[in-house]
């Protein structure tokens, strides 16, 4: 093969993934540029409104202290105090964690900018009325975490963008920003369960800060989520019964 | 005559330099096929590129400081712009199903159905968006060497690798002469 036929190929199997460009682009990139903001006036203005909001919430944290406490919940983000359904017949760092039935995502997130968190464990167990996942930090927290459950198992692997099954009928997606899962963890990356409700635990995604496990589970999630610390971690309780 | 035109340019990037917005887009309109060919073999996906494109646009006007004027980089500058908003799109996506572009076999001249190039094209697919970057550089957009590292921000010797190990993973028989 001349270099000429590998780059006609290859010239040829790009030219199929692309496709031309809409003939509209042009003006629709000279509306948005038309349109968007001035250039330089308003983002230092932003940017000093940023910090001045920085500093302002850095204080609030500082008084408040909010880090001894569970940063959210599943569903609403939120601290839930209740005293319905608890899972927890052995001892847990959560009160009285209340399960998101509903399908909707729980999202925690830090208020400062924090440094790349490393995970360095994934534990799972199985405890009467719930299974737990647990992804332990060590140096700092990550910037926010989302857990998204999900109807089936299928989940895309980052950054590859292959489909990857998991045991189960339906799953939850950890999507953790401002972490590694790869510097200072040396477990398993494909961990299958045995458990009831909690069926496996999967990697599928780390790469530039951001890392992602996929759950999968033997029915719809029933979950709450809560950052703990000492040792900093997420723990996700899957209700069983 | 490309002194001309090059006179040209330098007198548009000033004016977008002061702030003029319609400048700006006649500065980047003729790199707006190229950044859209960029952002749809690394987003797989036409509708999600002209996003993109589109958002690196004003990502580019924003820091148009940075380029100090030299319209000589503008090209490479501007591709890295739009390389990192498909990087950013594919980490906000990430966890969503994955659009694959519209696989619609394109029959060759003559009317038969060219198996060699829709092989390539799925090995292409499997390699990751910043496997595809270099090819997509050096093969498609035809760029030089040293315009690929200055995109990529690594030197002329380590994008020649990247560009070789790459290409050596859709065909493992390949040799340097056969790629360069």
């Amino acid at each position: 093969m001349t270099r000429e036929d590998f780059r006609r190929e290859l010239g040829d199997a790009f030219d199929s993934i692309s496709g031309p460009p809409s003939p509209a682009l042009p003006d629709r990139v000279r509306s948005a540029l038309v349109e968007a903001p001035e250039r330089r006036g308003p983002v230092w203005i932003a940017a000093l409104a940023a910090a001045v909001i920085a500093v302002m919430l850095v204080g609030v944290l500082l008084v408040t202290n909010p880090l001894n406490r569970p940063l959210g919940s599943g569903g609403t983000g939120t601290s839930t105090p209740s005293s319905s359904p608890n899972p927890t017949a052995n001892p847990s760092p959560t009160a009285s964690p209340v399960y998101n039935c509903t399908g909707s995502s729980a999202f925690i997130k830090q208020q400062a900018v924090p440094p790349l968190a490393l995970i360095d464990a994934v534990r799972i167990g199985t405890h009467a009325g719930y299974d737990r996942l647990t992804i332990e930090f060590k140096a700092g927290q990550p910037g926010s975490i989302q857990v998204r459950p999900q109807t089936g198992t299928t989940f895309v692997t980052d950054p590859k963008g292959e489909q990857v099954k998991l045991a189960g009928q339906d799953g939850i997606m950890v999507v953790i920003n401002g972490a590694d899962s790869h510097t200072a963890y040396s477990g398993s990356t494909d961990i299958k369960t045995g458990f009831s409700g909690l069926l496996e635990v999967r990697k599928v995604a780390d790469f530039e800060g951001a890392v992602g496990w996929a759950v999968g589970l033997s029915k719809p999630a029933c979950f709450h989520a809560d950052m703990l610390s000492n040792p900093t971690r997420l723990v996700i309780d899957i209700q069983t019964s | 005559m490309i002194g001309v035109v090059m006179e040209q340019r330098t007198q548009i990037m000033a004016r977008a330099a002061e702030g003029d917005a319609q400048a700006f887009a006649l500065l980047i309109e003729p790199l707006l096929d190229q950044s859209y060919r960029l952002a749809a073999v690394m987003l797989a996906d036409r509708s999600t590129a002209e996003d993109a494109v589109q958002e690196a646009s004003i990502k580019a006007w924003r820091k148009l400081g940075q380029l100090r004027g030299d319209v000589g980089s503008l090209r490479s500058w501007f591709l890295s712009i739009v390389a990192n908003e498909c990087r950013m799109v594919r980490r906000q996506r990430w966890w969503s199903v994955v659009k694959v572009a519209e696989v619609s076999p394109i029959p060759a001249a003559g009317g038969r159905f060219d198996e060699t190039s829709t092989d390539l094209k799925t090995a292409l697919l499997r390699l990751s968006p910043e496997e595809r970057l270099p090819l997509v550089l050096h093969f498609y957009l035809d760029l030089p060497l040293d315009e690929v590292a200055r995109t990529l921000g690594v030197s002329p010797a380590a994008a020649k690798s990247r560009i070789y190990r790459t290409a050596r993973k859709l065909r493992s028989d390949l040799t340097p002469e056969e790629v360069f």
